[in-house]
């Protein structure tokens, strides 16, 4: 790995601003939005994501929660100035069909915000949206007694269970809808990007992950790392230090949780630069309980170092 | 239909009523969902025997989803503990209180923690950056970041828009 970091460091040192970068492995490399962050090791992507997270709070501000669909070359203009592994891998996820994408704000909850949304948004597309909606409820309707059953307090969940379960239900009935009426793209979209209706959601959706790892300590315990130390962490404290706290990104514990508990087959897509071949590994996050589960189609996101979108398959 | 905030302010403030607090800790001041005060001791031996002080809850429209904003009074003869958390103008740093904050948390538990974490203390004194700290800090403890790593000496004032950004 450190060879490989060394070996492709080069290039980026060298770019045609002219300015001379010293770059030694070992030592801060001045990171710019040119930066290709395939040159950059797991630890320097990490201390700039740290950072981006702190300058996310005003940078990102003016990207809605969730954004409208865009199409993808949106996102490989971004790219197409200095990392040519990503162009390389966006053009792969296009020819594979992943035409667009919806973007989130980079707020730390965006993996949550984004599978919460295209959880819903699934159910809405359904082919048969009451059945979609009946099976979803059965398994919603069982969470908040999970959550008790690992010592959440009922008041502490209720007020964002009801804001989702709301939200469900209006996909096949208008009632105590906004605007009496039926759930619409449009008023998903608008009801992702009121901060109070968006965040309860959010919040509801950590509490998922958090009673499922705390649900299931044996299976998830030997997973259970602080994301910066390296240590292993007690179930407890992990949750409440990393599922539970507003803003804390997730990881594969979290994502393997939160599809268990919501039994959602989730398909990550890792765009990260690197591999020669151009193509994006899928890891699929599978409840994996029942063939139904199995077969129904995957909500998809798009994983940047640090960060989630959804991608979206074609413009329906 | 009222604000999450009320909404969970409200069901707190009954659950507190009926309950009661724990042990040490009352319910001194909650006349509407923006301000409450709780007096607080630590029971059993520790270095606060015999010291009673006052917690302030300060909440916005986001909490709980947005942490409160949590210090001991010191005005009216009133004094912070003396503690390597605690600046003697009654911030406090705690990352539940800060990058740490979950809605999972209510204000009793907040109280809870807040207590303990006196019951523990080896040494009264203050934080090293004290004097610092206190000539420059802006009246609300939230715009404050604290850094979590045991000793408090690393702090930064940010401004409060970056703060309520994510919740706008």
């Amino acid at each position: 790995m450190a060879d490989e970091s060394l070996a492709q460091s080069s290039p980026a040192g060298s770019k045609e601003d002219g300015t001379e970068q010293v770059q030694t492995p070992k030592h801060p490399v001045e990171i710019t939005e040119d930066t290709d962050i395939s040159t950059l090791s797991a630890a320097q992507v990490y201390e700039l994501n740290q950072a981006r997270n702190l300058l996310d709070l005003t940078a990102d501000v003016h990207r809605p929660l969730i954004d409208r669909i865009v199409p993808i070359s949106q996102l490989r203009a971004e790219y197409e100035r200095g990392s040519p592994s990503f162009v390389q891998q966006i053009n792969y996820l296009e020819s594979q069909g992943y035409s667009s994408l919806r973007r989130t704000r980079g707020d730390g909850d965006c993996f949550y915000r984004s599978v919460a949304f295209a959880y819903v948004e699934k159910l809405l597309h359904a082919s048969d949206p009451s059945i979609a909606v009946a099976s979803a409820l059965s398994t919603l309707e069982a969470t908040p007694q999970i959550l008790e059953s690992v010592g959440f307090e009922k008041m502490v969940f209720e007020d964002f269970y009801e804001v989702l379960e709301q939200l469900v239900k209006n996909v096949v009935s208008a009632e105590a809808s906004v605007f009496d009426q039926k759930l619409t793209d449009e008023m998903l979209l608008d009801a992702f990007q009121s901060p109070e209706k968006s965040n309860s959601i959010v919040v509801y959706m950590r509490m998922l992950a958090s009673a499922q790892i705390r649900l299931d300590p044996d299976n998830f315990a030997p997973f259970l790392f602080h994301p910066e130390l390296g240590e292993m962490m007690e179930v407890r404290e992990f949750c409440e230090h990393f599922v539970d706290a507003t803003g804390k990104e997730a990881d594969h514990v979290q994502m393997t949780a939160l599809s268990r508990i919501l039994r959602l087959n989730i398909d990550v897509a890792y765009l990260d630069g690197r591999g020669s071949t151009g193509q994006v590994e899928f890891v699929k996050f599978q409840p994996g309980e029942t063939t139904e589960v199995t077969a129904s189609s995957p909500i998809c996101l798009l994983y940047r170092p640090g960060h989630y979108d959804i991608l979206v398959k074609s413009v329906r | 239909m009222a604000s999450i905030s009320a909404r969970r302010l409200s069901k707190e403030l009954m659950e507190i009523k009926n309950d009661g607090c724990p042990v040490g800790i009352n319910l001194i001041k909650a006349d509407d969902f923006s301000t409450w005060w709780f007096t607080i001791e630590v029971m059993g031996e520790s270095l606060y025997q015999n010291e009673q002080f006052t917690l302030q809850f300060r909440f916005d429209p986001q909490y709980p989803i947005s942490s409160p904003a949590v210090q001991f009074i010191v005005t009216e003869g009133k004094q912070a503990p003396v503690h390597p958390h605690v600046y003697s103008n009654g911030h406090i740093c705690a990352s539940i209180l800060g990058n740490e904050w979950s809605p999972v948390l209510s204000v009793i538990a907040v109280c809870v923690t807040l207590q303990s974490m006196l019951a523990s203390c080896k040494e009264k004194q203050r934080p090293i950056d004290n004097d610092r700290y206190v000539k420059h800090a802006p009246e609300n403890p939230k715009k404050t970041r604290f850094h979590y790593d045991g000793e408090c000496q690393c702090y930064r004032i940010i401004p409060i828009q970056d703060l309520t950004i994510r919740f706008l």
